[in-house]
């Protein structure tokens, strides 16, 4: 995904309707959207607590509990860095440093391109590749600076510098 | 199922299985601290502070989640528990902003008293208060949520009392905390302003947006809401004698459940304003000027008794008030026939659905009228035609909400108007304007036709299925779907909810007010009979009563037609009785109705009128006509509490009390009785009106004065049957119904109900002039035509401007945008209002809010009655629009 365009209503509403009237499938719904949209959108809130017969202030609650559901649009690789105690010891810190310099992007942000969002994780839970860090759904692992690089020039990013896609 | 026997701090204890060990301790006096436990809100185990330790597997668990279990060894006071308990207060605390000082919540906030219990002072933790700014744009509420404990009460309340969803918890962590949906600010939100999270708040997150800074007040008192037919039940807070504080009473019977609405909780500030009348004023030189009491009843007692006897007792009319009490009423009618001989009273309430009210009580003979909104949670099916009552009565709004939200008991919705309560319906049927009774005709077609109706039921309860049959099997469905605007499909759909099921009927000014409403109304009292839906719990006709007391007031005979414990006039055994005990001779013929006393004071032959408690310059249709109607009298006498457009006319003018200034008692629409003790004194030198009353009838020629609210209560409760409950079980009883039907009588015998013929409507003209309907309502914020809640500051400052609301079909051809003004005709008058597009209307009906703009609405209506049958059409008229 690219920049986020107008939202495609008719995909949104045929997700909706997949689970109209039931209250219980708010989350794989949620999902369903955030897999598809890579984010979701904040006027879908209304229509989805009519259809889950929810109050939109519960649908906005769910979402913004979870980490992994998100309003508002996410770049085409989201990259994790893990900042648990394993990678910690193992230099994690300077692989933070540096990937904030690399992208030019701090902990939350996206690039305005949509290419690129920038998160930490408390753990990934894969301690025995310390330091280590996920791009969309791939794990690096044993990072070290140049490997950061050559991961990030993998997926178009050229020493912090845009890469016109 | 077994009782559970368990140990609290050494004491033996047994209770139901599933009881959670706080409710297991606090029945039996056992203290545990707790912040975010509620009896009215699901337990949420959110603040801790109810840790218990279990001596024999040595856990800790919040009591207020975990039920009890056999054998088990509770302690809730223990060291460690203490400890446990004290840290969490001490963390509390550290993230709390040290802003007590200024905090309106002072000493009532229960985290300082549960900290002071604990003997947590200083907390020896760095603080790390959590500032989020203070939210303060609207008139009602301040949220200032760095105070937030996160307890959630708000949150439940919203969701589980009062059903609006307005907020939930967002984000989570350290940020998370209670937000609208997209953190918009709340008037920008769902919320109604109920103030019930205030209410429920333990510290001063959420706060009441006072006139003035007070403080905390130095009284509190229990009583009862002033407004809607609900009758809520309400502390108010009172500094040096004035009301500043309302909230709603937490008591379990109260039939609102800890909930208020925006009305109830705001707008009785008209108690302290300066318009309050506080001193008696008799007109000399054409100019209102102040008078003693003394003065003024000797004026009220000669100008009455001179002009019965120049002109006879028809030549005076009594209009009493649907806002009195029950003392009052009785009082005020007894003043009128038993001193002044005329039958000519009435009471405001007769606009909201009198003619329908007497058609129930002839046909049922005074049965169902207990109809209590618990119930309605326990119903099979809701029907609600004709009522709004998100907006007219929220507190049956929310009763509905949570049937079916919670209940899931299945909601139909008949409405011309999509209203709020459609959201939560399986099923809407948006019928043309007064074609309900056709609407309900068709539904009982169809059941009789599936033949699923409730046979046993129409057997043993009831007379003349026959002719009714007959008249159910000849109606044409076609005609019927013509003129309802509604597809057949969408009938045999709601009749499929129907089937089987017995149904709570939920009748609102849609029906009242209607040209139609004497034939609606036996239409549906005929489908609740084929369905069996009379006289058992979560059935019945629930009649949405717009004034506090209106059911009290016909109920004590402040009517033309009926005495007191609603005995017809014309009931030669009834009205002898009362004549014994009042010893007068009553005139069998009833008297003037409040309509019929305006045509006859301009006829001339009406010279002298007492008015207690009503506005009706201002919530009578024409107000020109009734202003001038009025001056026609030779002598007007106006008892309120608020200078008005009527106490302007007015010869003599009596300074009465409000409800929170005086003793009394309040039926509400649910058929019970509640009374009430005075919370502050009357202002100035104003006297309760059971006080004016008693003081005049002395001075007419009355031999005993009754001296308190309490003589009369009892004269009243010793007199008619229907209020024996009213002295002998103190604050609170329920009507005692004593029908002749067999169907309330648990002996079994009596007479049965009979059916009503199924009379089909005359086809509607439509005047080509006027091609829109308008269909007049309320808003939450006012109540009726807003004499007093256009006194609250804070509901005028929320600046709601009384829109004409509008189709956006009908806003696209008329070149209307949002805000424009327009000019709204009607045969009768006009006004301008702003419009705003709604699609909750169809196209050609129109909506405009009552109480706004001095209720000018009522220019549109013609006071003449509409229609046949007593019934005063005043829900809708037709208009043109034309843009300015």
């Amino acid at each position: 995904m690219t920049k986020p365009k107008e939202i495609d209503w008719e995909r949104l509403e045929a997700i909706i309707d997949k689970n109209r009237g039931e209250t219980w499938a708010l989350i794989p719904l949620l999902q369903d959207i955030q897999e598809t949209f890579g984010y979701i959108p904040e006027e879908s809130i209304e229509p989805i607590a009519e259809a889950l017969s929810l109050f939109p202030s519960q649908v906005q609650g769910v979402i913004s509990f979870y980490a992994g559901l998100s309003l508002k649009p996410k770049g085409k690789y989201v990259i994790r860095v893990c900042r648990g105690t394993a990678c910690h010891v193992k230099g994690g810190r300077s692989i933070l440093r540096l990937m904030k310099k690399q992208l030019g992007l701090n902990e939350g942000e996206t690039s305005p391109d949509y290419q690129f969002t920038f998160e930490t994780v408390a753990c990934l839970g894969t301690c025995f590749l310390a330091p280590a860090m996920m791009v969309n759904s791939t794990y690096f692992g044993k990072l070290s600076p140049p490997k950061v690089t050559t991961v990030l020039t993998q997926y178009g990013k050229d020493k912090g510098e845009d890469k016109k896609a | 199922m077994e009782a559970i026997s368990l140990t609290i701090n050494g004491k033996h204890i047994s209770c139901p299985p599933g009881t959670s060990i706080l409710n297991a301790a606090v029945e039996n006096g056992i203290k545990i601290p707790t912040l975010c436990h509620h009896p009215h809100l699901k337990p949420a185990g959110a603040c801790r502070l109810c840790l218990v330790e279990d001596e024999k597997s040595g856990r800790i668990m919040a009591s207020c989640v975990t039920p009890v279990s056999t054998n088990m060894v509770i302690h809730t006071d223990s060291p460690e528990i203490k400890r446990h308990r004290t840290n969490i207060i001490r963390l509390m605390i550290a993230s709390h902003p040290e802003s007590c000082i200024l905090c309106n919540q002072g000493n009532r906030c229960e985290l300082r008293q549960i900290a002071a219990e604990l003997g947590v002072g200083q907390i020896g933790l760095y603080p790390m208060p959590h500032y989020t700014g203070l939210e303060e744009a609207n008139p009602f509420i301040i949220r200032d949520l760095s105070k937030c404990i996160l307890c959630g009460k708000c949150i439940r309340a919203d969701h589980e009392l009062v059903v609006v969803g307005a907020i939930d918890y967002n984000l989570r962590g350290f940020k998370s905390l209670p937000a609208t949906a997209h953190e918009m600010p709340l008037e920008e939100s769902s919320c109604t302003f109920c103030g019930t999270c205030v209410s429920l708040c333990p510290t001063g997150a959420l706060m009441v947006k006072n006139t003035r800074y007070v403080g905390s007040p130095q009284n509190e008192s229990v009583t009862l809401c002033g407004f809607c037919g609900v009758g809520c039940s309400l502390v108010m807070g009172s500094v040096d004698g004035q009301i500043v504080e309302v909230n709603p009473s937490h008591h379990d019977e109260a039939v609102n459940r800890s909930t208020l609405c925006v009305r109830g909780h705001f707008a009785h500030d008209f108690l302290n304003v300066s318009e309050r009348l506080t001193s008696p004023l008799i007109r000399r030189d054409g100019e209102l000027s102040p008078a003693t009491w003394d003065e003024a009843l000797e004026s009220v007692a000669e100008q009455l008794i001179s002009t019965k006897r120049k002109y006879g007792p028809q030549s005076l009319a009594f209009l009493g008030s649907s806002k009195c009490t029950l003392e009052e009423n009785y009082l005020f009618q007894k003043m009128a026939r038993a001193i002044l001989a005329t039958n000519n009273v009435d009471n405001g309430g007769y606009g909201s659905g009198k003619a329908v009210v007497n058609l129930i009580t002839e046909k049922l003979n005074g049965g169902g009228r207990i109809t209590p909104l618990a119930s309605l949670e326990k119903a099979e099916l809701v029907f609600v035609i004709g009522a709004n009552p998100l907006q007219s009565a929220p507190v049956v709004g929310y009763s509905l909400k949570r049937a079916s939200r919670m209940e899931g008991i299945p909601l139909i919705v008949a409405d011309p108007r999509k209203t709020g309560l459609v959201a939560f319906s399986s099923l809407w049927l948006p019928l043309v304007p007064h074609s309900d009774c056709e609407l309900i005709n068709a539904l009982a077609a169809i059941l009789y036709t599936r033949k699923s109706y409730d046979t046993d039921f129409v057997n043993r309860f009831t007379e003349g299925f026959d002719l009714y049959r007959d008249g159910l099997s000849s109606l044409d469905l076609e005609r019927v779907s013509r003129v309802t605007g509604i597809e057949i499909e969408m009938i045999e759909r709601a009749a499929d909810l129907f089937e089987g099921k017995k149904i709570a009927f939920v009748i609102g000014h849609g029906i009242l007010q209607q040209r139609y409403a004497i034939l609606a109304i036996s239409a549906l009292l005929n489908l609740a009979l084929i369905t069996g839906s009379l006289g058992g719990e979560g059935t019945g006709l629930y009649i949405l009563a717009r004034e506090n007391n209106q059911m009290g007031a016909w109920d004590m005979g402040a009517v033309p037609d009926f005495l007191p414990g609603r005995q017809p006039l014309y009931n030669d055994t009834r009205r002898k009785h009362w004549e014994q005990i009042w010893e007068v001779k009553l005139s069998p013929d009833p008297g003037l109705n409040m309509i019929r006393m305006i045509e006859e004071t301009e006829k001339g032959n009406l010279k002298a009128l007492y008015i207690m408690g009503e506005n009706p310059v201002r919530s009578l249709p024409q107000p020109e006509r009734i202003s001038k109607a009025l001056k026609n009298l030779e002598f007007l006498v106006v008892q309120d509490i608020l200078e008005n457009e009527t106490t302007h006319l007015a010869d003599v003018v009596l300074p009465g009390t409000a409800f929170s200034e005086k003793g009394g008692s309040f039926t509400n629409l649910e058929g019970r009785i509640q009374s009430f003790e005075p919370v502050v004194s009357p202002p100035g030198e104003a006297k309760p009106d059971w006080e004016i009353l008693d003081l005049l009838a002395v001075r007419m020629g009355y031999p005993r004065r009754h001296y308190s609210f309490r003589k009369i209560r009892a004269e009243i409760s010793h007199l008619v049957p229907m209020y024996t409950g009213l002295e002998q079980e103190g604050e609170e009883s329920w009507i005692r119904e004593s029908s002749n039907l067999k169907l309330f009588r648990p002996d079994g015998e009596g007479e049965p109900i009979h059916f009503s013929p199924v009379i089909i409507t005359e086809d509607e003209t439509h005047d080509e002039a006027y091609p829109f309907t308008a269909i007049l309502g309320s808003l939450r914020y006012h109540l009726g035509s807003g004499t007093r809640t256009t006194h609250s500051a804070r509901i005028e400052g929320f600046a709601l401007k009384g829109d004409l609301e509008i189709s956006p079909e009908d806003g696209a051809r008329l070149n209307l945008n949002e805000g424009d003004r327009v000019r709204i005709s009607s045969p009768c008058g006009s006004i301008s209002r702003e419009v705003t597009l709604k699609n909750d209307l169809r196209p050609g009906l129109i909506f405009i809010p009552m109480a706004f703009h001095n209720n000018d609405a009522m220019e549109l209506i013609e006071l003449t009655q509409l229609g046949k049958a007593d019934s005063p059409g005043w829900k809708e008229c037709h208009v043109t629009l034309d843009k300015m």
